[in-house]
């Protein structure tokens, strides 16, 4: 009743209490209406107000208010035949059910389910995506938009623990369209798409085609139809089809990937993107082939998204962190590689020109590391055994012979090109006339200079070979020690790891089969917080004897940092299989396909059997990390702690796992007994600079990152946090001196108390 | 008046309806592209000078878009979760226990939730997927789904006066009324050229509703005479996210927009905006107006930061 006094008004409806056959609806309606006082009055006497929780019962009487609650027979088959409303349902099912709905169907299929297509979500917990990566991702957007501010060219840096799923991109592309509508509403559709395309682009993002397209407008034969059914009726079926159309043309145009070429083509004219790219003061064919056109293209497209923007003045429309994020995003300045972000930080190649011009302008600083280096090299007595061949060493070794600035290799020649070389040889003349020589330590220079021919040579020479390789320390001062090992291990002891790390690569180099050598070595890396390197070594360990527990169970763990699920099963449940006790327990056809709940179990199993073996609840934590049931980790880390309390680096992994389950009030005090029990440990340092940050407290969190970072400056994860840090604590004063690792002054300006 | 800091973007605030220093307050990670939800219900302090206190957090693997209070039982609520699901929570019960249900049926983000304010017993919930579904609390399922829209429903409001009939606001550009005891929709209004965020029906008057749309507009229409809007509000910047009527004074509105302002309206005077409120320094995506006191508003934003303060006076004032 009330809907039709509310709808049409009492004077244009006709008798409610005299429905003809000719309006089923009003029949329908009637009939409804009908049943539904009743259900009112049935509910009246239901409690209204319970201002406590007992007072109702979820999922009792289901089937009665199932039945009562009007509506909810429409969810339901409709009785065929005789009904009067029968016919009406009819027609209005096939106008549901015709090419809208099929089309529809189709882009669900498309889709998918937002849950099928979440690849890592796992439902048994609420907070499976609170892990360490999603907050890496939302601290480094949070500088990154920061650095917008300060005017400081964002540096695109590696995001170590960051990986995009295909859902999440999935997730990021379809989001991000239907925001880009709301916001460019007044805009073109092209306009829109090629935001999107921007956006999506600089994300390593695959563009619209499966994304959710956009509205479809106005229906002007609705608009019609409605006009002349007063409102009471709803669309047919030509208005379905007229949309169909609309859709299908519109889907074709999108579906065709050179559209945005073509509108870039037209713009700039199809040499444009060369020309431009000419500018930058490039010269090398080499590296103009790599480029991706379609980044540079999407970037120009932004400039255009730079300008609608600046139209707005209000200065806090200008100031905003999303549209900054929008716009800094689009303009390529934030790269995630999905394939890569675990590799060095490579500028897509888009972004080549700026790279290249932002280190030339860091020339000084660089000739500044060499000449530390220069300065280190006249005290090494020996040069190194073990070197990786390429130009740099071969140009570094030359350089050293002679001595002489003059003697600059060709080939560095070419790859400054038209720079101003002279400029950086003066400079650098300057230097060495005044001795200016620093304290910094040969592998800084070395691998500050590895990184820029990294990523000069990023377009044709990057592979994942390097993966699982272990890279050498150049110039190692423990090449002639008569006992490395033992050096090195009593180096580990006094937890000078970075020295120890060098004894010990001297030990592998002389005896590569040395199992202890290389997994301590595995061991003071991971502890220096370097997963990489601690892999590689673990895994030279590992061949050298594939049973050693410790090395199986390192191995595990540093699989699980980097998020390898597949290779961390394999060597947690390579632990169990060599292990006396268990090995009974592991079935040997399983490890041929290993599921983590076959591997938990198992472990389950072992912790039955010996409660009181600290390495197996080890192992456990170790799993529930990688199912990130963070509690049962916690518990799994707690009971080990309790035999084995002196661990530091069990109170670590405890403190690391609370921080990823969101306690990093306890993940501090675990961190804190790590340190008390072993205060040169990296990577707890680290930690507890990572539990400030996602508490908010920047300013404390640097100053962990850079007490880590004096005992090992070549922890490259915790630079980047301190970047993210000194940005999201509006420090960009201090962001020259991150960038040029100028410890230092660092050191001086956050000292911890 | 006092503010609140969240850890993610802020993306719905409600009152609750049964304690007048009580909000709930929906927040999303990365802006909702991505990441996680977090609902937090504050407690606000007696004296104004005092901060906010979080009573309970609750997290979520995905963003929360929207949240509602149920009217029936002071500590229920309901949450709209970005990766489809709907989720029940109960403040009367430890955090472990909550969320009590989730229903998963929704295929795409949900984007607003609305408690049934006269029967009591149901809510609806609006999604990306194009659907609107209604719920009881005793049901493992939904009730009905209802797929007439043609792009995402952003929001779906119950009539204040009629527990049957509510409104929905759709990406299609249009607005369409419901009564759930009929198996279609009973009014089709194609309100804006645009995609329509937004409506709500004013509290006084029954026939009337207000629809926010991303081309900047609100407009205020008689569902009587559906061709005209009664009035065209001009005056936000971009699009306007949010509408709602005031529980206390008939022609009264506030909205929030894109555009990082809240702005009160009088729609039935000349010079409609009463009040622009410009606090917020990102976008301004949600804002509540309290059934309890009169002229206590609270807002929430992209800035991380909900507001609650009287209308009338400066949000940020100390």
């Amino acid at each position: 009743m009330a809907m039709r006094d509310l709808v049409t008004g009492a004077t244009s409806c006709p008798d409610p209490a005299a429905p003809s056959a000719s309006n089923p609806l009003g029949a329908l309606a009637n009939a409804l209406v009908g049943s539904s006082s009743k259900t009112q009055e049935r509910l009246k006497e239901i409690p209204t107000s319970t201002p406590t929780s007992s007072g109702y019962h979820f999922y009792s009487q289901t089937r009665d208010s199932v039945n009562e609650l009007p509506g909810s027979e429409f969810d339901k088959p409709f009785p065929d035949g005789n009904s009067q409303g029968s016919q009406f349902f009819h027609s209005f099912r096939s106008a549901n059910r015709g090419d809208l709905e099929d089309t529809w169907d189709e882009i669900q299929r498309l889709h998918g389910s937002p849950a099928q297509g979440r690849v890592g979500q796992i439902p048994i917990s609420e907070l499976d995506r609170s892990g360490t990566p999603q907050r890496v991702l939302s601290s480094f957007l949070h500088s990154f938009l920061d650095s917008g501010r300060g005017g400081i060219p964002f540096h695109p840096t590696s995001l170590p623990l960051l990986g995009l799923s295909e859902g999440d991109k999935q997730c990021i592309r379809d989001r991000s369209s239907i925001m880009a509508r709301h916001l460019f509403a007044d805009k073109s559709e092209e306009f829109i798409d090629a935001q999107l395309n921007a956006l999506l682009c600089s994300l390593d993002i695959e563009s619209t085609n499966h994304a959710k397209g956009p509205a479809p407008g106005i229906f002007r034969e609705l608009e019609d139809y409605w006009n002349e059914s007063q409102g009471n009726l709803k669309p047919g079926n030509h208005a379905a089809d007229g949309w169909i159309t609309e859709y299908r043309q519109h889907r074709e145009t999108h579906d065709n990937p050179d559209a945005w070429a073509h509108s870039f083509e037209q713009q700039y004219g199809v040499n444009g993107w060369v020309s431009e790219f000419e500018q930058s003061q490039l010269s090398s064919a080499d590296h103009i082939r790599g480029v991706n056109i379609s980044n540079l293209a999407a970037m120009e497209q932004t400039r255009m998204l730079a300008n609608t923007l600046a139209q707005n003045h209000d200065p806090k429309f200008q100031n905003s962190k999303f549209l900054q994020f929008v716009s800094k995003m689009s303009r390529g300045e934030l790269i995630i590689d999905d394939n890569q972000v675990k590799e060095t930080a490579l500028p897509s190649s888009g972004n080549w020109a700026a790279e290249y011009q932002q280190h030339f302008n860091h020339g000084p600083t660089w000739a500044d590391e060499f000449l530390n280096d220069k300065a280190c090299l006249n005290t090494v007595i020996i040069l190194p055994q073990f070197q990786v061949s390429h130009v740099p060493e071969q140009w570094a070794t030359e350089f050293t012979t002679e001595e002489q600035h003059r003697a600059i290799d060709d080939q560095w020649v070419n790859e400054f090109s038209k720079l101003h070389v002279n400029d950086w040889v003066e400079e650098f003349g300057e230097q060495v006339g005044e001795g200016a020589f620093g304290e910094n330590s040969a592998d800084n220079w070395a691998q500050a200079y590895d990184e820029y021919i990294n990523e000069q040579v990023a377009g044709k020479q990057h592979s994942d070979g390097s993966r699982g390789v272990y890279v050498f320390s150049d110039l190692n001062p423990y090449a002639g020690h008569p006992n490395p090992l033992k050096e090195g291990q009593e180096l580990f002891r006094k937890g000078l790891l970075s020295e120890a790390v060098l004894a010990l690569e001297a030990e592998v180099l002389k005896n590569s089969e040395n199992v202890e050598a290389w997994r301590l070595l595995g061991i003071a890396h991971a502890e220096n917080d370097d997963d990489q390197q601690a892999i590689a070594a673990m895994m030279r360990a590992q061949e050298a004897d594939p049973t050693n527990l410790e090395v199986l169970l390192a191995l595990g763990v540093s699989h699980t940092n980097e998020l390898e699920q597949a290779a961390a099963l394999k060597y947690l449940y390579g632990w169990l299989c060599n292990h006396s006790k268990y090995r009974t327990l592991a079935p040997p056809e399983l490890s041929d396909s290993l599921y983590y709940a076959d591997v938990a179990r198992l472990f389950n199993e072992a912790a039955e059997i010996s409660p009181d073996d600290a390495d197996v609840h080890i192992v456990l934590g170790v799993l529930y990390n990688l199912s990130r049931e963070y509690d049962k980790a916690i518990l799994s880390f707690q009971r080990a702690l309790r035999l084995k309390p002196q661990d530091y680096s069990l109170w670590n992994k405890l403190g690391a796992t609370q921080a990823n389950s969101i306690q990093s009030a306890e993940a501090i005090m675990a961190y804190q007994q790590a340190l008390d029990l072993k205060p040169n440990y990296v990577r707890a340092w680290a930690n507890m600079g990572i539990s400030y940050a996602n508490q908010g407290n920047y300013e404390e969190s640097i100053r962990y990152y850079v007490r880590a970072l004096t005992m090992n400056p070549k922890a490259e994860n915790a630079w980047q946090y301190l970047r993210i840090s000194l940005s999201c604590a509006s420090r960009n004063d201090m962001m020259e001196a991150c960038d040029s690792r100028n410890l230092d002054l660092l050191q001086k300006e956050f000292p911890l108390q | 008046m006092p503010v609140f800091k969240a850890p993610f973007n802020g993306y719905s605030v409600k009152f609750s309806p049964f304690y007048e220093n009580r909000v709930a307050v929906a927040t999303a990670q990365n802006f909702g592209i991505l990441g996680n939800g977090r609902l937090h219900v504050l407690d606000l302090s007696p004296d104004p000078g005092l901060p906010i206190s979080e009573l309970v957090a609750y997290d979520t693997a995905d963003g929360v878009y929207d949240v509602a209070w149920s009217e029936s039982h002071d500590s229920l609520l309901v949450a709209a979760v970005a990766d489809g699901s709907v989720k029940l929570y109960d403040l009367a019960l430890p955090p472990t226990a909550n969320p009590i249900r989730s229903f998963h049926e929704h295929t795409r983000e949900v984007h607003s939730a609305d408690y049934n304010p006269v029967r009591r017993d149901s809510f609806l919930t609006s999604s990306w997927d194009d659907t609107i579904k209604l719920w009881t609390m005793d049901r493992p399922t939904s009730v009905r789904t209802f797929k007439e829209h043609v792009y995402c429903v952003y929001s779906s409001v119950w009539n204040p006066r009629h527990g049957d009939i509510f409104a929905s606001a759709s990406g299609d550009c249009t607005v369409r009324i419901w009564d759930v005891r009929e198996p279609g929709s009973t009014m089709i209004l194609p309100a804006h050229e645009f995609e329509i965020l937004a409506c709500d029906w004013n509290k006084y008057d029954d026939c009337i509703i207000a629809t926010a749309s991303v081309d900047k507009s609100i407009k205020v229409w008689d569902v009587r005479n559906h061709r005209l809007p009664i009035t065209v509000l001009n005056g936000h910047g971009y699009a306007v996210r949010r509408i709602k009527f005031s529980p206390h004074v008939r022609n009264l509105m506030v909205s929030c927009s894109y555009d990082m302002t809240v702005c009160m309206w009088d729609f039935m005077v000349e010079d409609a905006l009463v009040s622009r409120y410009d606090h917020h320094t990102e976008f301004a995506v949600g804002v509540d107006m309290s059934v309890l006191v009169e002229g206590l508003m609270a807002s929430t934003g992209w800035d991380e930061l909900v507001y609650v303060w009287q209308h009338g006076t400066d949000p940020r004032a100390p």
